[in-house]
């Protein structure tokens, strides 16, 4: 009975209690989103490299380090001698590398070299490796591995012919060696998705005519050519490394970080990502505290309405108490108003966040290779919805005060 | 021949530019971060301490001064019992297999340092013919009792490393701390804490890094919660 009246009473205020619906919905899809994007982020990322001990670079932040090596963005760090490379290589604690070169790209994706071990030693969430999905890894010199967001964003096959360019965003290209698609990869939700994949020798080959960052003007050599060259590469952008006893890992860090005919820096990619999320973790904070922040307004704002409302509403009140509601009769349906307005803006929040989670997801995987993962709502969120609604609850209770003493008042002398 | 001569000057010009590059890197110092790393594989645990002396003893230069001597040995002496460094849950069942305490100047390059009670600097074990100013000899006595407080110690060989003439200035110090752990129930590791900072009242914070089968991680740790929580990490 309370129920039905209460609800036709909401009813019969679409407008207003709609907005206020929408407002409160809008909040917290705010606070859901922040708090999706900031678990999304940390475990996308976490998820990105696994099973490797160490990464090995020039000397660098190892934040710097693992974002360029890693997830490919960020400031370029140095590169390293191949003879620093081969000296780690044949450290005794080392079991595998894996060489990485980067520094060229192909229509904003990154072209990365390496050789095939890559394909069985990187590890991603978990204990997953890349895999083929159509062609093979490179057998040519001109093959190339496609990741599968490059793939199907350009729509290329195996087979399609493919020209890497010169830096990032230059117009420079290594046109006359043309890459032939070998192979595409099975979708990883890692920045490998991302990736063009070619053989060290083959990054080595195009460069040949190249001289600090510029072709030499007039030199081409011909393909049959370059097919003989010795293509050991010079230097590479990091290694990534496993080691055979986690227990010797500090040990060979040391002797990297300490290694004196050249400046590099290992890092272990579990300890750089957190010190990267310490930093991170503020800016969550704050965005976290931001969005319950403007929870917090709505909720006010929820408040506002009903008070101003009960004005409107003082003969509604004044019926109510004649047809013989007593006066908590009042507070009760106003708080069940704010329960009922509760739970139809947790409700539509939940619509809305999927809504735009579903829209956003492509272009922030796109855009920052981070794979927003749109789940069921977690336990967390229900204790979050529990606590919204006991806050409306809460603040309900004042105007509920006022229209209380308001009917008390008004069931005596009604003022018109 | 002249050219020749042009060359031959013109490539040591290049080979000392480049024995100099090689040479010149520093490590990282900074006072009031202690570095702790902690390796765990199969039933062992190992915790590595580096902290500047700064942050142990509230000095980096060589100890002389009776009182500075004292208080370097006291300091190690608190690093030999673990306990006063930090604490292992008890259900884990892990017993110390094998500690290395010692006090270190870091240093490999060739600025002036004065090496003269350098504990267990096995680097420099080849030039010790003279031992002209054994004066100083007198702290390496303390280091001796030391090794009654602990099985592995190395702080035998002091008598030989006086006197380094390659080092004639003043480093900063670190204490070196290793600590080896068998344990019985490893997975109960959940949290590691650290008595260290009450122990050491001058200390900072730890940066740790901690590196397991399941991965690696880092954390910060400083006094007023001086723990890590390892739940889900080993």
């Amino acid at each position: 009975m309370l129920l039905k009246l209460s609800f036709s009473s909401l009813y019969a205020r679409l407008v207003t209690v709609g907005m206020t619906i929408l407002a409160i919905s809008v909040s917290l899809m705010l606070y859901m989103s922040v708090e999706k994007l900031r678990t999304s982020a940390y475990t996308s990322f976490t998820d990105t490299i696994s099973q490797t001990d160490l990464i090995v670079g020039a000397r660098a932040s190892s934040v710097q380090l693992l974002l360029y090596s890693v997830f490919r963005i960020g400031n370029a760090t140095n590169n390293i001698t191949w003879e620093s490379y081969l000296d780690l290589v044949s450290k005794e604690e080392v079991d595998w590398t894996v060489p990485i070169s980067l520094g060229d790209s192909h229509k904003g994706f990154r072209v990365m070299g390496t050789n095939k071990e890559f394909f069985s030693r990187y590890k991603y969430r978990g204990n997953q490796s890349v895999s083929i999905d159509k062609g093979y890894l490179f057998e040519d010199l001109y093959d190339v591995v496609l990741g599968a967001g490059v793939a199907e964003k350009l729509g290329y096959k195996i087979g399609t012919s493919l020209v890497v360019s010169h830096g990032l965003k230059s117009f420079s290209d290594h046109d006359d060696q043309p890459f032939r698609v070998s192979g595409i990869l099975k979708k990883t939700g890692t920045p490998v998705d991302n990736t063009v994949i070619v053989s060290l020798a083959a990054i080595e080959a195009i460069h040949v005519d190249w001289s600090t960052g510029a072709k030499i003007p007039g030199q081409l050599t011909p393909i049959d050519e370059i097919r003989e060259m010795d293509l050991t590469p010079k230097n590479i952008t990091a290694a990534l490394v496993g080691v055979k006893s986690k227990l010797t890992i500090f040990q060979l860090q040391r002797w990297i970080n300490e290694y004196p005919e050249e400046a590099m820096t290992a890092i272990l990619p579990g300890a750089a990502l957190q010190e990267l999320w310490r930093v991170v973790g503020v800016i969550e904070n704050l965005l976290l505290g931001i969005s319950v922040v403007v929870i917090f307004t709505t909720l006010v704002g929820m408040a506002a309405i009903m008070f101003s409302s009960l004005s409107e509403r003082r003969r509604e009140m004044a019926i109510w108490r004649a047809m013989g509601a007593s006066p908590f009769t009042v507070i009760g349906l106003l708080m069940l108003e704010a329960i009922f307005i509760s739970i139809l803006s947790i409700t539509f929040s939940v619509v809305l966040l999927f809504c735009v989670l579903n829209l956003l997801q492509p272009w922030i995987d796109y855009n920052y290779g981070i794979l927003v993962n749109i789940e069921m709502l977690a336990i967390k969120d229900m204790y979050v919805f529990a606590l919204f609604i006991i806050a409306s609850i809460t603040v309900s209770l004042l105007p509920a005060i006022r229209a209380y003493w308001f009917s008390i008042n008004d069931g005596m002398t009604i003022k018109l | 021949m002249r050219k020749n001569i042009y060359y031959s000057l013109l490539l040591s010009a290049l080979v000392t530019v480049s024995v100099a590059e090689e040479t010149r890197q520093v490590d990282k110092h900074e006072h009031g971060v202690g570095e702790l790393n902690i390796a765990v594989e199969g039933n062992s645990i190992d915790l590595e301490f580096m902290i500047p002396g700064a942050d142990i003893v509230g000095f980096e230069y060589k100890a002389k001064s009776e009182a500075d001597i004292a208080l370097v040995k006291d300091a190690l002496i608190k690093f030999d019992e673990f306990n006063n460094i930090f604490s292992i849950p008890s259900a884990s069942n892990c017993n110390l297999v094998e500690a290395d305490i010692s006090i270190n100047q870091g240093d490999n390059h060739k600025d002036e340092h004065n090496h003269d009670e350098h504990d267990d600097h096995d680097e420099h074990e080849d030039d010790h013919d003279e031992h002209d100013d054994h004066d100083e000899h007198d702290d390496h006595d303390e280091h001796d009792d030391h090794d009654e407080h602990e099985d592995e110690h190395d702080h035998d060989d002091h008598g030989e490393h006086d006197d380094h003439d390659e080092h004639d200035e003043e480093a900063h110090n670190e204490f070196v701390a290793h600590y080896s752990f068998n344990c019985g129930n490893i997975k109960e590791i959940d949290r590691i804490s650290f008595p260290y900072f009450t122990t050491f009242p001058n200390s900072g914070e730890l940066e740790v890094q901690f590196v397991s089968e399941i991965g690696s991680t880092s954390f910060e740790v400083e006094g007023d919660e001086p723990f890590i929580d390892l739940k889900g990490k080993i």
